[in-house]
């Protein structure tokens, strides 16, 4: 498996404490890793460490070898261009209508594009989500499940190699949360790169290849999904049996049950 | 105590440096503004149309105001003195050199200024800030440098539009009180201007014009966590630049009398 995301020693402190102490580990490619913990842990910290929003205070981030923070400008835009990032709240500028959330990413990237075009790929991209209707309205002209959607058109309309999620499913709708699963499961299929932050135990079920665990800002565990789910370390079976919580109520491996369940599907 | 005044100074030397590396950061990206086929053109365009022509009402009135406060009190006291012609030299000291620039930049930071610093403050809070990063699109460049090239440019066009209304301004109220022509007027106002009372305005505006929006941006990407930083930073950034701005008039004024 080819090494693409490396972490060395990164550590991100605050004013007053540290968010991420000396945390090292990797990201393989065309892997999809989730990143689990307790709330306040730091995991979507680390995961805009990982993307490059975030520069740590100490530490270096490699991608595919090259050292993030020494990286020149040109080689940083070719990377981010790979990259979508799909925030927790959403993020989409405000001042802007959906329709310029998703074109004014495609125009920066695409300058020689002609508008005609860059316009077809954003209205193809709203229409697949049925947002289309809506695409002069404003983010706060329509619903915060509304907005995670067009926030992920936004995070594919570069159609990125590598994806990162932070709660993808958090406070939405079941209407919501099938279009999020089919663009999951799509980018998942094409062998993107996914990076997810989640509480969700059904997404972590059929999505995760590797497990991060964190607590209070440092790993506690990570590797492959059966391993770190079958870890002995009671730390890790604390962690998650209280992150996803309804696999504490089963004796079976229910995190088993619905991987197999989603797959037949 | 010792320490505690060590820990003072340390925090305003780290302050100072780090706006001067955003200063540093500003300059670079606005050299290079023009060769890059950013989207950012739109906003440059928006903030132009926000802080000059939005503002030439408001302008308008203030001018108008100010030019007819210098004609009647200059044309009551001066011919009591025998110096009636000092009012062309009043009016070209007031408006053009000094109260031109100096109120027009006192209204761009109140509408400007606080605009500014809101919206990026809001950002910052938001992550909207955060997502134009993860798409590539460098916050300076795209944000602050539109603002940035718009304000100052802005400010340079309504100092000339406030020097122009007030001084017509002051026309119209000295047919109400002591008419002449429009030829004599102009013509004796014409002799008293000198091109570095022209150039003395244009500096000023220029430099207030960058100090606004250096402000501006620089409170408004300061905000760090919460919403209630925000107003917290817009009343640092008009607080400042009013005093910038004065400190700067102070200055320039006196490099012209040198």
């Amino acid at each position: 498996m080819k090494e693409l995301i490396r972490l060395k020693n990164v550590t991100v402190q605050s004013e007053d404490y540290e968010i991420l102490r000396d945390i090292s580990l990797s990201f393989a490619q065309s892997r999809s890793t989730v990143i689990l913990g307790p709330a306040g842990c730091g995991k979507s910290t680390l995961l805009k460490v990982a993307a490059g929003i975030i520069m740590p205070d100490r530490g270096s981030v490699f991608i595919d070898g090259e050292n993030l923070l020494t990286m020149p400008e040109r080689d940083l835009k070719a990377f981010r261009r790979r990259n979508g990032f799909a925030f927790q709240d959403a993020a989409l500028w405000a001042n802007q209508s959906l329709y310029e959330n998703l074109f004014i990413p495609l125009r920066f990237h695409n300058p020689r594009l002609k508008k005609s075009e860059i316009h077809d790929r954003v209205m193809q991209s709203l229409e697949s989500t049925g947002m289309d209707s809506q695409a002069h309205l404003r983010p706060a002209q329509i619903s915060s499940g509304e907005q995670k959607i067009v926030s992920f058109c936004r995070a594919l309309i570069l159609e990125p190699e590598v994806l990162y999620m932070d709660e993808p499913t958090l406070s939405i709708d079941a209407r919501v949360l099938g279009i999020i699963y089919d663009l999951i499961r799509r980018y998942k299929q094409k062998g993107c790169t996914l990076l997810v932050v989640t509480h969700d135990q059904d997404l972590t079920s059929w999505l995760a290849d590797d497990l991060i665990v964190l607590k209070a800002g440092e790993v506690v565990e990570m590797g492959p999904f059966d391993e770190v789910k079958n870890s002995e370390n009671q730390e890790v079976q604390s962690i998650l049996s209280s992150v996803l919580s309804r696999a504490a109520s089963y004796d079976t491996d229910i995190l088993g049950l619905l991987a197999k369940e989603q797959m037949q599907d | 105590m010792l320490a505690a005044l060590g820990q003072w100074l340390n925090d305003k030397i780290s302050a100072l440096l780090y706006a001067s590396g955003y200063l540093l950061k500003v300059l670079i990206a606005t050299v290079t503004f023009p060769r890059r086929r950013q989207v950012g053109n739109r906003v440059l365009v928006l903030q132009i149309l926000f802080t000059g022509v939005e503002a030439m009402g408001i302008i308008t009135l203030i001018a108008l105001a100010i030019g007819a406060v210098i004609i009647i009190q200059g044309v009551s006291l001066l011919p009591q003195f025998g110096q009636g012609q000092l009012i062309y030299t009043i009016l070209i000291a007031v408006i053009v050199r000094e109260l031109g620039p100096i109120l027009t930049a006192f209204i761009v930071t109140a509408r400007s200024g606080t605009a500014i610093a809101t919206e990026l403050g809001g950002m910052v809070v938001t992550h909207q800030i955060e997502a134009y990063v993860s798409v590539g699109i460098n916050p300076i460049s795209y944000l602050a440098v539109p603002r940035f090239l718009g304000v100052t440019l802005s400010m340079m066009v309504l100092t000339v539009y406030f020097i122009v209304v007030g001084l017509f301004g002051a026309f119209f109220l000295t047919q109400l009180i002591k008419p002449i022509p429009l030829s004599e007027y102009f013509g004796n106002l014409f002799s008293a201007l000198r091109f570095v009372d022209i150039l003395s305005s244009l500096v000023k505006s220029f430099v207030f014009g960058v100090l606004i929006s250096l402000v501006s941006t620089y409170q408004g990407f300061n905000v760090r966590q919460a919403s209630t930083e925000v107003p917290q930073r817009v009343i640092k950034a008009v607080g400042q630049g009013v005093v910038l701005c004065i400190v700067a008039n102070a200055i320039v004024s006196l490099i012209y009398y040198i």
